[in-house]
């Protein structure tokens, strides 16, 4: 088996935005990114259907070199607009002096029981050796933003 | 006219790796600048030479800045490592 990772936004979060579960101002520490195993490594199914962190398992990365579960907190920063498109950003986050191998990230919201906000798929394994791994979030536009409604 | 149409999307990042070494500031500089600026390719020619001149110019700054951030810190390892009575490594941080 192998994972099946896609970008995504899960379903589950849409929904729960409009029951008011999520709060992404600049300052909350409730939101954190794991890491996925190498493809080959795992076995999940990861997309919009994916609605918890829980559902990682053992698909997320052991805590090794560089990598500790459950991931990182990310920082927030306060949603705006651009033009008519309400848009999300977070601060690029590096694991230091890492060395693993990873397909993919989960942003999920640790104040609303680790659901799911994000589904990143890094297009196949990337692999750090002994340095920094860094995700780099786009810029905060209405066509690049991590997370955006138009 | 009213129009309820919409969409929620998620963009894609961008992951960068290092081995056997972390960034310098010239390849953080370069990640801060796409945070600070982004120049649209639908944008007037004139505004882009702006931009892209606002763009270098800004790069500049940072990689000076970063520049003084990582001899600053690598100061307080020295000092560091002195206290700890292993000058030896302070070797390493010049290397």
């Amino acid at each position: 088996m192998a994972i099946t990772i896609a970008t995504a936004m899960p379903t589950s979060f849409k929904v729960e935005l409009f029951k008011g579960l999520h709060n992404f101002t600049a300052g909350s520490t409730r939101f954190r990114m794991a890491l996925f195993t190498a493809v080959a490594s795992g076995s999940g199914t990861y997309g919009a259907a994916t609605t918890n962190y829980s559902q990682m398992g053992s698909d997320e990365l052991p805590s090794a070199t560089g990598y500790s579960r459950p991931g990182e907190l990310l920082t927030s920063i306060t949603p705006t607009a651009d033009g008519t498109t309400g848009i999300l950003d977070f601060a690029n986050e590096t694991w230091g002096s890492s060395s693993f191998t990873t397909c993919g990230g989960l942003i999920y919201d640790t104040g609303d029981s680790n659901s799911a906000c994000a589904v990143l798929s890094f297009g196949g394994d990337q692999t750090v050796s002994s340095g920094d791994f860094q995700i780099q979030f786009p810029a905060a536009a209405a066509a690049t933003a991590i997370i955006r409604i138009a | 006219m009213i129009s309820t149409a919409g969409s929620m999307e998620v963009g894609m990042v961008k992951v960068g790796t290092m081995s056997g070494r972390g960034f310098t500031p010239e390849e953080i500089a370069e990640q801060a600048l796409d945070q600070i600026i982004s120049i649209g390719n639908n944008s007037h020619p004139v505004i882009q030479a702006q931009a892209e001149a606002f763009r270098t110019e800004i790069r500049g700054v940072l990689v000076s800045y970063l520049r003084q951030a990582v001899a600053s810190h690598n100061t307080t390892l020295t000092n560091r490592f002195l206290d700890a009575g292993h000058p030896e490594l302070v070797k390493l941080l010049e290397a």
